[in-house]
């Protein structure tokens, strides 16, 4: 009994250990996104930024663009078979576009940006921590919040949304060379109803505030679990996958949220 | 103003978790002098160069560098201090994304507005001070462990700091780059009138280059002095360390139960409390 | 340095590239047009019923489109529905009064729109003026109850 009681105390005491970690941890995140993003860059810092961009943002620009295409063509294989059913498949290109804009580009995208630029981002910065270039920069007096993780969060909240359009545009190519060119949708009634029903404010300028939102949950946490790594090889490891299963997490509970504020009329 | 001491560490106290690193520690490192910090592995002596550096905050006790309290410092005055510091880590901690010529001129840059000439003519002082004007456009990927360690010499001196600390500077090489340092550091030192604090294990080569010594172990100073009064230390502590003697006050065994209960398979003995 | 320039280029060109894509999205998918005001003007039409019509849908003429409606809501004098219609201005006092529109549908789901005739009347529509002859949205439900009752009645 004696022990039953202590077993179950011990339990409850590691859970409030853990809710005290965990909310340490996101305060400890929080203090850091805002000291890293607050401020005026320098030139330097433009130049970083521009380095970064390259590299989070050009070099996903393969993997984004040829995702973005097979999602389009599935949409308009799926959707046509589907819509032949009740002879609408004039609204193919509606369907193709709203899919798209609302859910698909911003979701898939921002998965895909994790995987590819935001665990490279914690391995980079873990990197630097285990080999002691983040303290020797704190040595020389620099901050490395502001010259390693600033660039680097900035040019990640930047890309994603570039890339998001990217994924729409060639999506609703993919789209078009399925439905029209294959299928043999009418092209005049695939462009005319998908720009009847595609509203420029409330579709893509939603899909574009979710991809914002992404960008940014997604590029912190990365940045910040290369951060706050333990730097040893295992924990770097541990950090990068960490920073795919959270950020992917995140992306998918943020957009339930966002498609129920946006689109579901709360 | 020139005869007080240029680092004064007053009852240091500081602990990771439940294990306790220092417990009191007083030194006091003079202006213009090479000070030797050892200790065997784990006594935390990089620990110690992490505090005087202001990257870790003591739980008691007070680090004061020419007059200025670092932990009572605020960010901003705490990197101007920094300037006047330089530090050499261990792995050279080379920025990867730089070439040698850019990682020694990284504090010019950062630091000052001297045009791109001038950094230039001065990154190749540094870098002919440390023998390497030739390996300028290598990438620290390219450079062997004593290069490196050599590059990131020149980075630290680069600003012309009044203080270096040396973190393990000799762990790790061969003898030749071992000679190398040992000379660069003697050399630097009385060139630049620079206050040095090298954190070793090293025996031989540290005695060879400092002029004072503090002899660190279980959180405590346990002797300080020239080389030639801790050579002839009585204290077992100091003689086993000086001497490099395999078993002493310090044990070769990490604590564990009796050898034979363990090699018997004996349930071991219950702790008691 | 020349990578850093090929590089600085490579991030130049994916910004325009996002720039563009926004731009076609816009264009091509939701269909803004670029158009100023000045080069549109309005009419008014009311409908007794306007189906399932929304804000942009076509209007079109003869098949061709020549505006997009501009804002539906309700008059509360007539309780119907008014639609602004914004045209070509190269239409403007080219329309005679007794224009008909009509609400359209493209196939049998497809989206609504509305469709001009031209009448004979020798004056014509200006700016802010109402067509008056209009004919309503087909309604499904409505189309069958009436082919229900006149089967019944035969």
């Amino acid at each position: 009994m004696q022990s039953k009681f202590s077993n179950g105390t011990a339990r409850i005491t590691r859970l409030g250990r853990r809710g005290c970690d965990l909310m340490e941890a996101l305060g400890r995140a929080g203090v850091f996104l805002f000291q890293s993003a607050v401020g005026v860059p320098s030139r330097e810092g433009w130049r970083l930024w521009l380095h970064q961009m390259h590299f989070v943002g050009v070099l996903s620009l393969a993997i984004v663009l040829v995702s973005g295409l097979f999602i389009g063509m599935v949409l308009a294989l799926q959707g046509y078979t589907i819509l032949v059913d009740f002879g609408a498949e004039q609204a193919l290109g509606q369907m193709v576009a709203l899919s798209l804009l609302r859910e698909l580009a911003p979701v898939v995208a921002a998965l895909l940006f994790a995987g590819r630029a935001g665990s490279a981002l914690t391995a980079e910065i873990g990197l630097m921590k285990a080999t002691e270039q983040l303290t020797s920069m704190e040595m020389i007096g620099v901050d490395p919040l502001r010259r390693v993780v600033a660039p680097r969060l900035w040019a990640g909240f930047v890309s994603l949304p570039i890339l998001t359009v990217g994924f729409s545009v060639v999506g609703i190519w993919g789209g078009y060379l399925v439905g029209v060119e294959w299928l043999g949708v009418f092209e005049g009634s695939y462009w005319s109803n998908m720009q009847a029903n595609v509203a420029f404010v409330s579709d893509i300028g939603n899909g574009m505030i979710k991809s914002a939102v992404f960008a940014l949950v997604v590029t912190w946490i990365a940045v910040f679990q290369g951060y706050d790594l333990v730097p040893t090889s295992e924990g770097i490891s541990r950090a990068t996958t960490r920073t795919v299963v959270y950020s992917s997490l995140a992306v998918l509970g943020l957009d339930f949220v966002l498609t129920a504020v946006m689109f579901g009329g709360l | 103003m020139t005869d007080a001491p240029f680092i004064e560490i007053e009852d240091l106290y500081f602990s990771r978790g439940d294990h306790e690193i220092f417990r009191g520690i007083n030194m006091t490192i003079p202006r213009g002098k090479v000070t030797a910090i050892m200790g065997p592995s784990g006594t935390g002596k990089t620990t110690l160069l992490k505090l005087i550096g202001g990257q870790l905050t003591p739980e008691r006790g007070r680090i004061v560098i020419d007059g200025q309290d670092v932990h009572r410092l605020s960010r901003k005055a705490l990197f101007t201090l920094r300037k006047r510091m330089g530090m050499l880590f261990q792995s050279g901690a080379l920025f990867s994304d730089l070439d040698v010529f850019e990682n020694v001129a990284f504090p010019l840059r950062v630091h000052t507005d001297l045009p791109d000439t001038m950094v230039r003519d001065l990154v190749l002082l540094k870098l002919q001070a440390v023998g390497l004007r030739g390996a300028r456009h290598l990438t620290p990927a390219e450079l062997s462990g004593g290069m490196a360690r050599r590059v990131a010499l020149a980075r630290a001196v680069a600003l012309d700091p009044e203080l270096i600390l040396y973190d393990e500077p000799f762990v790790g090489q061969d003898p030749i780059s071992m000679g190398v340092l040992v000379q660069l550091i003697k050399r630097l030192n009385q060139a630049l009138q620079l206050t040095s604090v090298v954190v070793s294990h090293d025996i031989k080569e540290t005695l060879s280059i400092a002029d004072y010594l503090y002899l660190i172990a279980d959180g405590q100073v346990v002797a300080h002095g020239t080389p030639q009064t801790l050579d002839t230390n009585q204290d077992p502590r100091v003689s086993q360390f000086i001497h490099g003697e395999p078993d002493g006050p310090v044990p070769f065994h990490y604590p564990a139960e009796a050898f034979y209960r363990d090699i018997l398979g004996e349930p071991p003995m219950t702790k008691t409390g | 340095m020349r990578r850093s320039k090929t590089m600085e280029f490579g991030v130049g060109l994916f910004m325009i590239a996002g720039i563009l894509g926004l731009v076609f999205l816009g264009l091509r998918v939701s269909g803004l047009t670029l158009s100023a005001p000045a080069q549109s003007f309005q009419l008014e039409a009311n409908f007794a019923n306007i189906g399932s019509l929304k804000p942009r849908a076509r209007v079109t003429m003869a098949g061709v489109t020549v505006g997009r409606v501009e804002s539906i809501e309700l008059d509360t004098q007539w309780f119907d529905a008014r639609v602004v219609l914004s045209l070509d201005s190269e239409l403007e006092g080219q329309l005679s009064r007794d224009t008909i529109a009509s609400i359209l549908t493209a196939g049998l789901l497809g989206e609504q729109y509305i469709g001009l005739s031209a009448g004979g009347d020798p004056e014509m529509l200006e700016e802010g003026d109402t067509i008056r002859d209009t004919q309503s949205a087909l309604v499904l439900e409505e189309l069958i109850q009436q082919f229900v009752s006149n089967m019944a009645s035969n």
